[in-house]
């Protein structure tokens, strides 16, 4: 699998402000997600993939190419997709998908030819004639991936894809980014918020709070840090609470489920030997599978972020409290 | 009860299975009643007709017809190899929709991802796409959608920007000498086409820039387009560079062609000579710079205001504002203290004032024409920094 992107104590300071620090990332082809709450530091890293910035220390590479030098080389192979409007409301389709063409370096015919092409694959081949201020959301974010892809970039980087989209219109978008991985074999790095969504297309991510990087790996092994037993149980739930306190297993209770942490192949006896001491019946139990909401949440939470759903963020702010300081290594402490 | 309801073994032993019920005698009559086909007859009928029809074609021995030597081709035959109406047995390939496979419901198209391997041109290119597209859309669709308003007054002010060469042309061609003496080539003609405050500094110039510049770049930062260059080959020097040389272009059209245009004109209507082009060729050369510094003046002034804001109206009604307030202000106070130096603020007068040096008019102002050539530096200085530090400010992500 080939490295697309590797940096090396990358700094970035605006003043006093660490926006990135040290941040050492290496990030392979395929789907990669890049999360972290409301100013962790996900747009300056996007900012300086693409070249734009003066970085204040530290190496990089985009696709071979070097961040500090070669920015016009990185962003001609990088295809874009803000996350905020960014199209020309009194354009056609077509033509505003052209026009990206042209500047990034295609001939108009080429142009021209290609955005046919790309505004088909986005689904909107029978409304590419149409004033884009006449869009929906969705025919809007379309158009802004077909922008992004005209030239057909070896990396797609996509800054919230399917923000303010209905269920189908998400659905959509994210099957199309799907099959840019799939059948065009190109790379993505997705930036979002909703992890349903970045479950269904990346399968690794990279996790950055305050600037540092804080976990980056596979989902699956990331999951894997906190396996977790599920516990159903029946007439004495808060006496089982108790006596899985007392055993040190730590519970996380809500109504008659609880979840304790896995140790070991013991765990499983242990938690019916209580049981059993209890007094309690254990109507389920089963190894309990993770999301990447969960996941998030408990890296969140560890992190001093009160929220109950990845979707808080949007609102949250950075807590002003003291927290405790993120890993320093690589995959984090989890 | 249960009793008397038969099992199914019940219903199917052969003793006690309820036998059929014989066809009436009353039935059969009317069975009998209905005509019955001669089927021999019909048959005879259907060969005499089959001999009467054209034969089938017999294929040489060597042709070959649904894959066999020597067939003949018949009507079911012709029908086999257009519509494969045969019992479904024989051997041929049905040719479906491979793809249909894949979809799901309500998917309309097939989605494929296609490649491109096609080669991506230099940053002149990249350049030369800026340029054209804010240039072509003046008169073209697909590109830079300019208002219709802008369009129009453009259009007016060319047009009222060949009236010099209109009214050569008129003196020319009615033979009345005091309007070709009115129109045709001067020191104060050539200065007056591009300088005259009356009217087109006080009206038409600064307009058509107004409307120009109003959405150049603020409409970038506005509607997010400052995403679309700067996440592409563009780099920031080379963005603020088209726009200038974009607005400069478009207004190079309605000074400097028109003044190139009355110049010839005059050469072409009066039928002059080398010694007249040897005669005015400097002054019209003094109005092209003059025109030269009056175009990029007003465009560094008009982008500079357009950067700061992020709407169009801001700019336009800004550069009205301070071509001709300054020029009203500095009047004013000239006025009162009688002192011509107040006319430095004014960007026009500057011009003006470097524009009466340049063709060697008599200056209508006191102070010396290095004071306003130095000041039009500054102003043009003053205005292209603060472009460039605007631009830098445009964000690829969120502003």
């Amino acid at each position: 699998m080939q490295t697309i992107i590797a940096t090396e104590n990358l700094t970035k300071m605006y003043g006093p402000h660490v926006a990135l620090d040290e941040m050492s990332l290496k990030i392979n082809s395929g789907a990669t997600a890049l999360l972290g709450p409301n100013g962790a530091g996900k747009s300056t890293m996007i900012k300086t993939l693409l070249g734009l910035i003066q970085l204040t220390s530290g190496e990089g590479e985009v696709l071979g190419y070097n961040i500090r030098t070669e920015g016009d080389s990185i962003r001609q192979r990088i295809g874009y997709m803000p996350e905020y409007d960014c199209l020309t409301p009194e354009m056609n389709a077509i033509h505003q998908v052209k026009y990206c063409g042209e500047l990034t370096g295609m001939n108009t015919n080429v142009a021209m030819q290609r955005a046919h092409e790309v505004l088909e694959y986005v689904g909107l081949r029978d409304q590419r004639y149409r004033e884009i201020s006449s869009f929906s959301t969705g025919m809007m974010q379309a158009t802004k991936l077909a922008c992004a892809i005209i030239h057909d970039p070896e990396l797609l980087i996509c800054d919230e894809p399917t923000n303010g989209l209905d269920t189908k219109a998400r659905g959509f978008m994210l099957d199309t980014l799907f099959q840019v991985v799939k059948q065009g074999n190109r790379s993505i790095l997705m930036s979002s918020h909703l992890m349903d969504d970045v479950e269904k297309i990346c399968d690794r991510i990279v996790m950055i709070h305050k600037g540092k990087l804080i976990a980056q790996g596979k989902i699956e092994d990331l999951k894997a840090i906190d396996r977790e037993i599920e516990i159903w149980v029946w007439g004495g739930a808060s006496r089982m609470e108790a006596a899985l306190n007392d055993a040190g297993l730590t519970p996380r209770r809500t109504g008659r489920v609880m979840r304790v942490v896995r140790q070991d192949e013991t765990t499983y006896d242990l938690v019916l030997e209580l049981a059993a001491k209890s007094k309690v019946q254990i109507r389920r139990m089963e190894d309990y599978e993770p999301s990447l909401e969960d996941l998030f949440l408990v890296i969140m939470d560890r992190l001093g972020y009160g929220i109950k759903s990845s979707a808080d963020l949007l609102q949250s702010q950075p807590p002003t409290t003291s927290v405790a300081p993120a890993p320093s290594q690589p995959g984090g402490n989890y | 009860m249960e009793d008397d309801i038969p099992s199914v073994d019940d219903l199917f032993a052969g003793d006690d299975f309820p036998p059929s019920e014989p066809i009436s005698e009353e039935t059969l009559p009317i069975i009998e009643s209905i005509p019955q086909p001669n089927v021999d007859d019909k048959i005879e009928s259907l060969m005499a007709v089959e001999q009467a029809l054209p034969q089938p074609d017999i294929l040489p021995a060597d042709a070959e017809f649904m894959g066999e030597k020597g067939g003949v081709v018949t009507g079911r035959g012709r029908m086999e190899a257009a519509f494969g109406t045969g019992d479904g047995d024989e051997i041929a390939t049905a040719q479906v929709a491979q793809v249909a496979s894949d979809a799901t419901a309500g998917t309309i198209f097939h989605q494929v991802y296609r490649p491109w391997r096609g080669k991506l041109n230099s940053r002149w290119v990249r350049n030369w796409a800026i340029l054209r597209y804010h240039i072509y859309g003046l008169f073209s669709k697909g590109h830079k959608p300019w208002p219709v308003m802008t369009k129009l007054v453009l259009f007016g002010v060319l047009i009222t920007s060949l009236g010099d060469l209109l009214m050569l042309t008129v003196g020319a061609a009615t033979g009345v000498e005091a309007i070709e003496r009115l129109a045709g080539i001067s020191r104060g003609n050539l200065y007056g086409h591009v300088l005259s405050f009356w009217f087109r500094n006080a009206c038409t110039y600064p307009i058509v820039t107004a409307l120009i510049i109003g959405g150049m770049i603020s409409e970038d930062r506005r509607n997010g387009t400052s995403a679309l260059y700067f996440s592409r080959p563009v780099n920031r020097r080379d963005y603020a560079a088209m726009k200038f040389l974009s607005v400069a272009a478009i207004l190079s059209v309605v000074v400097l062609f028109t003044l190139s245009a009355y110049y010839l004109g005059a050469i072409l209507v009066g039928g002059e000579g080398w010694s007249y082009v040897m005669d005015t060729g400097l002054l019209f050369l003094g109005a092209f710079i003059a025109g030269t510094l009056l175009v990029f003046t007003y465009t560094s002034i008009g982008l500079a205001l357009s950067s700061v804001s992020s709407g169009k109206f801001f700019p336009a009604v800004a550069f009205i504002g301070l071509i001709l307030g300054t020029k009203m202000v500095a009047f004013l106070i000239w006025a009162l203290f009688d002192s011509s130096a107040i006319y430095l603020i004014s960007p026009y007068d500057n011009l003006a004032h470097v524009g009466q040096w340049m063709l060697g008019l008599n200056h209508t102002y006191e102070h010396p024409a290095s004071w306003s050539l130095v000041m039009l530096i500054t102003m043009n200085a003053v205005s292209l920094y603060i472009l460039s530090a605007r631009v830098s400010s445009l964000e690829v992500t969120r502003e």
